[in-house]
C-alpha cells in the first residue's frame, strides 16, 4: 500500500475516507472537530507511558501490586487511566517461573488507556497466528532469551477483558525512584515481547 | 464464522515485521477513520460486535492484503449502507466529485 | 442520538463502554472446574476461535457477567452470562508440536462450555 507523499496526489483510500467523512458531515451525523479532538487526545495523552507508571508503582509499593493483581481495573483507575478498551482490565505478572504474552488472535484487542493504540505488528496476521501456537518462537524473534524452564502463558484477548503484563523489575535498580523506573518500562515489555533491562551503568 | 480473521495457529504468514517508533497513524486518513469509529458508535449506528463482524465478512484475500484501517473503512461502508445511512452509490459519487475537484 | 462533539469526547473516552451487564445470572462453573469447549461452527459472529473448539481445560477465574457477543451482534447487548478465564495446556491445543511448558488463557463465555 503506497504511502502518500507531500507532492503525490491523495490515494484512492484517502479520497474514499474524505468522501465518507464529508457525506456524514453533510448529513449532520458527524462533526469533524470531534475527530480532530480524538486524534489529538490519543496522540498526546494516551500511550504506554501510562502503563509504565502503573508498573513502576507496582514495583515500589507491594500493597499497590497486590491490588493491581487482584482487580486491575480498580487499581489502574487510581491513576485515571480508564475508559475505552480498558473498561475491564486484568494484570498478569511475570515471575521467575512464568512469562506472559498477550495477543488478540481474532482482531486487535489491546488495553488502550494503559498502552495507547497497538503497533501494526500486534495487529498483523503473523503475530496473531503464531503467538498462540509458537509463543517461544515469537518471543525469540523479538530477541528475548527465555529459559526453557520458564512457563509461557499466552493470553488471547477474545472477550472484553484487556490484559497488561507486569514485567519483572530488573536487578540493579534499587536506588531508582518511580519516575526513573517508569522510564525503563517499554510498551513491548507490557505486552510480553520484551523484558525490562536495567540501564547500562 | 470460520473466517480469515480467525488466525490462531495458522502457518505460512511470514515474519513479524516491526517498525521502530511508529506513529499511531501513518497517513492522515487513518486518523480520520479512527475518529469516525467513535462518531458512528456514539450515534448508535453500530456496536463493537457488529463492527468486528463487518470486518470478519471481508473477502479473505482482501483482508490479508489491505491495511488495518482499510478494514475499519470496509466495515463502516458495509454497516452504514446496510442501515441505509449512506448508499455506496452516493459514496462513489462523492469520492469522484472530490477527486475531480483536485481536493487534497 | 446526539452527534459526537469535541466537548463530549473526553468524557466518552474516559468513561468507555463496558460490556458488563448488571444481571443476576448464576455461573455454571467455578475456578478449578474442568471444562470442554463446544464444537460450534456458526456462520455468524462468535468469539470462540476454531483452535479452541472441542478442547478441555481448567477454569482459572470467573470474570463476572458480560453481554454475549454472538447475540449482541444483532445490535443490542443481550444474553448476559459469566465469562471465565480458562487455561488450556499447549499440548491440548497443538499436540506434539506445542512449545514445551506453554499454555493458553482465553476468556470463555458460559455458553461455550460444557463440563468435561
Amino acid at each position: 500500500m503506497a504511502h502518500d507523499h507531500h507532492n503525490a496526489p491523495p490515494s484512492d483510500t484517502a479520497m474514499r475516507v474524505k468522501a465518507l467523512e464529508t457525506l456524514l458531515t453533510e448529513k449532520g451525523l458527524v462533526d469533524p472537530a470531534a475527530i480532530d479532538t480524538l486524534i489529538d487526545l490519543y496522540q498526546t495523552k494516551i500511550g504506554p507511558r501510562n502503563g509504565a507508571k502503573v508498573v513502576a508503582r507496582a514495583w515500589t509499593d507491594p500493597d499497590y501490586r497486590a491490588r493491581l493483581l487482584e482487580d486491575g481495573t480498580k487499581a489502574i483507575a487510581e491513576f485515571g487511566f480508564t475508559g475505552v478498551q480498558g473498561e475491564d482490565m486484568v494484570v498478569v505478572e511475570n515471575t521467575e517461573d512464568v512469562h506472559n504474552l498477550v495477543v488478540c488472535t481474532l482482531c486487535s484487542c489491546y488495553p488502550w488507556p494503559t498502552l495507547g493504540l497497538p503497533p501494526i505488528w500486534y495487529k498483523s496476521a503473523p503475530y496473531r497466528a503464531r503467538a498462540v501456537s509458537d509463543p517461544r518462537g515469537v518471543i525469540a524473534e523479538f530477541g528475548v532469551d527465555l529459559p526453557e524452564d520458564v512457563e509461557v502463558r499466552v493470553w488471547d484477548s477474545n472477550a472484553e477483558l484487556r490484559y497488561l503484563v507486569l514485567p519483572r523489575r530488573p536487578a540493579g535498580t534499587d536506588d531508582m525512584d518511580e519516575d526513573q523506573l517508569a522510564e525503563l518500562v517499554s510498551r513491548d515489555a507490557m505486552i510480553g515481547t520484551a523484558l525490562v533491562e536495567a540501564p547500562a551503568s | 464464522m470460520n473466517g480469515i480473521h480467525d488466525l490462531g495457529g495458522m502457518h505460512g504468514l511470514g515474519p513479524i515485521e516491526r517498525e521502530a517508533d511508529e506513529p499511531y497513524f501513518h497517513e492522515e486518513w487513518e486518523g480520520r477513520v479512527f475518529g469516525l469509529f467513535f462518531a458512528n458508535f456514539a450515534q448508535g449506528h453500530f456496536n463493537v460486535d457488529q463492527f468486528r463482524h463487518g470486518i470478519e465478512k471481508m473477502a479473505p484475500a482482501g483482508y490479508l492484503q489491505t491495511s488495518y484501517y482499510e478494514h475499519w473503512l470496509h466495515s463502516f461502508e458495509t454497516l452504514l449502507s446496510e442501515k441505509g445511512i449512506i448508499s455506496l452509490e452516493e459514496l462513489d459519487r462523492k469520492q469522484a466529485e472530490l477527486s475531480q475537484a483536485g481536493d487534497t | 442520538m446526539p452527534m459526537l462533539t469535541s466537548e463530549i469526547v473526553p468524557g466518552l473516552v474516559a468513561g468507555g463502554a463496558s460490556c458488563r451487564m448488571d444481571a443476576d445470572v448464576a455461573p455454571k462453573f467455578k475456578p478449578g472446574d474442568r471444562v470442554t469447549t463446544i464444537n460450534i461452527n456458526p456462520l455468524g459472529h462468535t468469539r470462540l476461535p476454531r483452535y479452541v473448539r472441542g478442547k478441555t481445560g481448567t477454569v482459572a477465574r470467573d470474570h463476572g457477567v458480560f453481554a454475549f457477543p454472538d447475540t449482541s451482534v444483532s445490535g443490542v447487548h443481550s444474553d448476559p452470562q459469566h465469562v471465565y478465564s480458562v487455561r488450556f495446556e499447549g499440548e491440548e491445543l497443538w499436540g506434539q508440536d506445542a512449545n514445551a511448558r506453554s499454555c493458553l488463557y482465553i476468556d470463555m463465555f458460559d455458553r461455550y462450555l460444557e463440563p468435561a
